[in-house]
């Protein structure tokens, strides 16, 4: 009787809800940080408390608005700069296409603590909005204007004045961008670790030399399609930033083996090593790379590369993704070279390493991948893996996957031309949540299509 | 293997193995902390868990035993709600009361995986819903006046698409 009566009181008087009676406000903010911005602006409108939740500035450090409206508007970043002022920290409006100088100057003058802000292709922005960010926001770290075609020295020059403790900076197709502006940048941040200029194709020695002259902790740099690098901005470079343990060179084509055999001696830590089209790499080079391996087998230095797979014993599992690319060896002395890389693929995967590209491995057979799906550590580990353009595997590489990478969230098939339907569907079968991502010709593409087609193809279909 | 025994806050008490109980960083620094031997018999009491609550904790921990330690850096953790395995989904389909207890207990117990997995279902429960919505699903009250109502309707209206 007792009881059913302090129940009745319990539910006459509960007009409190039992998510707030029962959460204090840091396990509710912490479910809170779970939610992107339109909820979290849609639980502000609940009640007066949920409103105090929502607009608490620890939910606003970190934003990222790629999901949310491609089309952000001007008036979202000026509310988005309102709201969380002094709070934002980090920002990603990657492909927010709608977004211009204006919005990007009031951003900066209202969140000035910004450490991290992503504007890749965000093509309307010039140098007004470095302009603006050197000014107010002296803390930001990391930077990416990946794809923002009007950048130019300028930008580099401002960022150098007002932006020193930059670590990170991708301008990759920014190709405005000349020396004078990477010499203003290196001279001025020189805490920079990793410089991302993909396709800044006005770059010379030069650029690479200031980098090295004065980023002396540089740990990642991408050189791709900078066409004019030499040799001598590659030995400058290694001298002077031992650090390195990412460097893509890919479409360097006057680089040699000379590049290699600096990197070799010089950089110990180096993981990832590029290097697509780069037509005058031989064996000799790849193997100082992996000589320095072999040498240093006692030690623990991670050195490893695709050549490291030579000698598995030591530092590979550092390696989260390698890359296999064809043309990283297209002469016929250098086929050898490619073949053992191949076959070493199942250490890699043993080590560890969850992704596995071997794109463009034109030799590569059902037996490499049946070793590799034989591995134990494929078995466990391997999410990913690409084989698009190895036309010699067939369907019964498919079905060695199947049998043991369960793991296999992603494979590429695109032009593997002995895969069938059936051996995708088999594969499905085994692993419905895998993507395979393949591309099946209309009609016989004629043989000559041949150098000059794209290498990737562009009009694939997700099966 | 070396168990130990939890008491619940209503006197139950649970024998455990040791290194499940050690997924909780509060037990495993009790243990340290009070250089409890593994032989002994003592009873390890925990006061904010109930019986009930404490088993679902035992349950879960001991289905997550093989684990990797989740990462450290809260920093950067990304806001993905979408993750949540199906074991864990299927664990968590409780009545409200016993989710929030749970994330207490989590939180209590500084068991990170299982306060991580709880807030998100939480979020999950308010994700893609309008304030309306939101306000149903959680029993909330709406303590704006008309006006008040207006007014941050006005100032949120921006997030949604046009």
């Amino acid at each position: 009787m007792k009881q059913s009566y302090m129940q009745l009181t319990w539910v006459f008087h509960d007009d409190e809800a039992q998510i707030n009676k029962k959460l204090p406000k840091e396990l509710l903010l912490r479910i809170f940080s779970y939610l992107d911005v339109v909820s979290l602006c849609r639980c502000a409108q609940v009640s007066k408390a949920w409103n105090v939740l929502a607009l608490d500035g620890s939910n606003w450090q970190r934003i990222d608005l790629f999901d949310f409206q491609r089309d952000v508007e001007e008036q979202v970043i000026r509310n988005i700069s309102k709201r969380c002022g002094g709070f934002l920290r980090k920002l990603s409006l990657r492909g927010c296409q709608s977004i211009g100088d204006n919005s990007m100057r009031t951003l900066a003058e209202s969140c000035a603590n910004i450490e991290e802000l992503n504007l890749s292709q965000c093509k309307k922005i010039s140098d007004a909005t470095c302009a603006a960010l050197s000014r107010y926001c002296s803390k930001l770290q990391r930077l990416n204007l990946d794809s923002c075609p009007e950048i130019t020295d300028i930008s580099l020059k401002d960022l150098s004045d007002g932006c020193p403790l930059l670590t990170h900076i991708n301008l990759s197709w920014c190709e405005l961008l000349t020396d004078n502006g990477v010499e203003a940048l290196a001279r001025g941040c020189p805490e920079l670790r990793s410089f991302l200029c993909r396709g800044c194709r006005q770059l010379t020695d030069r650029a690479v030399k200031c980098l090295a002259r004065y980023c002396p902790n540089l740990e990642a740099i991408n050189l791709h399609e900078c066409r004019k690098i030499t040799d001598d901005a590659v030995r400058e470079l290694s001298e002077q930033c031992p650090r390195l343990h990412y460097v893509c060179l890919s479409n360097c084509p006057n680089l040699t083996d000379a590049s290699l055999v600096t990197l070799a001696q010089h950089c110990p830590l180096l993981s990832v090593l590029e290097c697509v089209a780069c037509t005058h790499f031989t064996d000799a080079g790849f193997q100082a790379l992996a000589k320095t391996a072999g040498e240093d087998g006692s030690g623990g230095v991670p050195f490893n590369n695709r050549r490291h797979a030579h000698s598995p014993s030591h530092g590979l599992s550092k390696i989260r993704e390698t890359e296999f690319k064809r043309s990283l060896l297209q002469r016929d002395s250098s086929y050898r070279a490619l073949l053992e890389m191949c076959n070493n693929q199942e250490q890699i995967v043993a080590s560890g390493a969850n992704a596995a590209s071997l794109s463009h491995c034109e030799l590569i057979t059902d037996e490499g991948i049946r070793q590799l799906a034989l591995s134990p550590c494929a078995a466990e580990h391997l999410a990913v893996l690409e084989l698009d353009n190895c036309p010699l595997i067939t369907d019964a590489s498919l079905d060695h996957l199947l049998q043991a990478c369960h793991n296999l969230e992603r494979i590429e098939l695109y032009d593997c031309q002995l895969i069938t339907r059936a051996g995708i569907r088999r594969l499905r079968t085994h692993l419905p949540n895998i993507k395979v991502h393949a591309y099946f010709a209309p009609v016989t593409p004629p043989p000559s299509a041949g150098a000059s087609r794209q290498r990737y193809c562009r009009c694939c279909v997700i099966l | 293997m070396p168990n130990i025994k939890l008491q619940s806050s209503d006197g139950e008490v649970f024998e455990v193995d040791v290194d499940i109980a050690k997924c909780s960083v509060t037990i495993k620094t009790m243990l340290e902390d009070l250089g409890m031997d593994e032989d002994e018999e003592e009873v390890v009491p925990l006061p904010n868990v109930n019986s009930a609550i404490l088993r679902k904790v035992i349950q879960w921990a001991t289905y997550h035993k093989d684990d990797p330690p989740p990462p450290e850096d809260d920093e950067n953790k990304d806001k993905r709600t979408d993750d949540i395995s199906s074991w864990d989904a299927d664990f968590l389909k409780v009545d409200q009361g016993t989710l929030y207890e749970l994330i207490l207990a989590a939180n209590y117990l500084d068991i990170k995986g299982l306060l991580e997995v709880t807030c998100k279902t939480v979020a999950n429960m308010i994700k893609g819903k309008t304030p309306e919505e939101v306000r149903k699903t959680f029993n909330i009250k709406n303590d704006f006046s008309p006006s008040e109502e207006e007014q941050v309707r006005k100032e949120n209206e921006w997030c949604e698409e046009k």
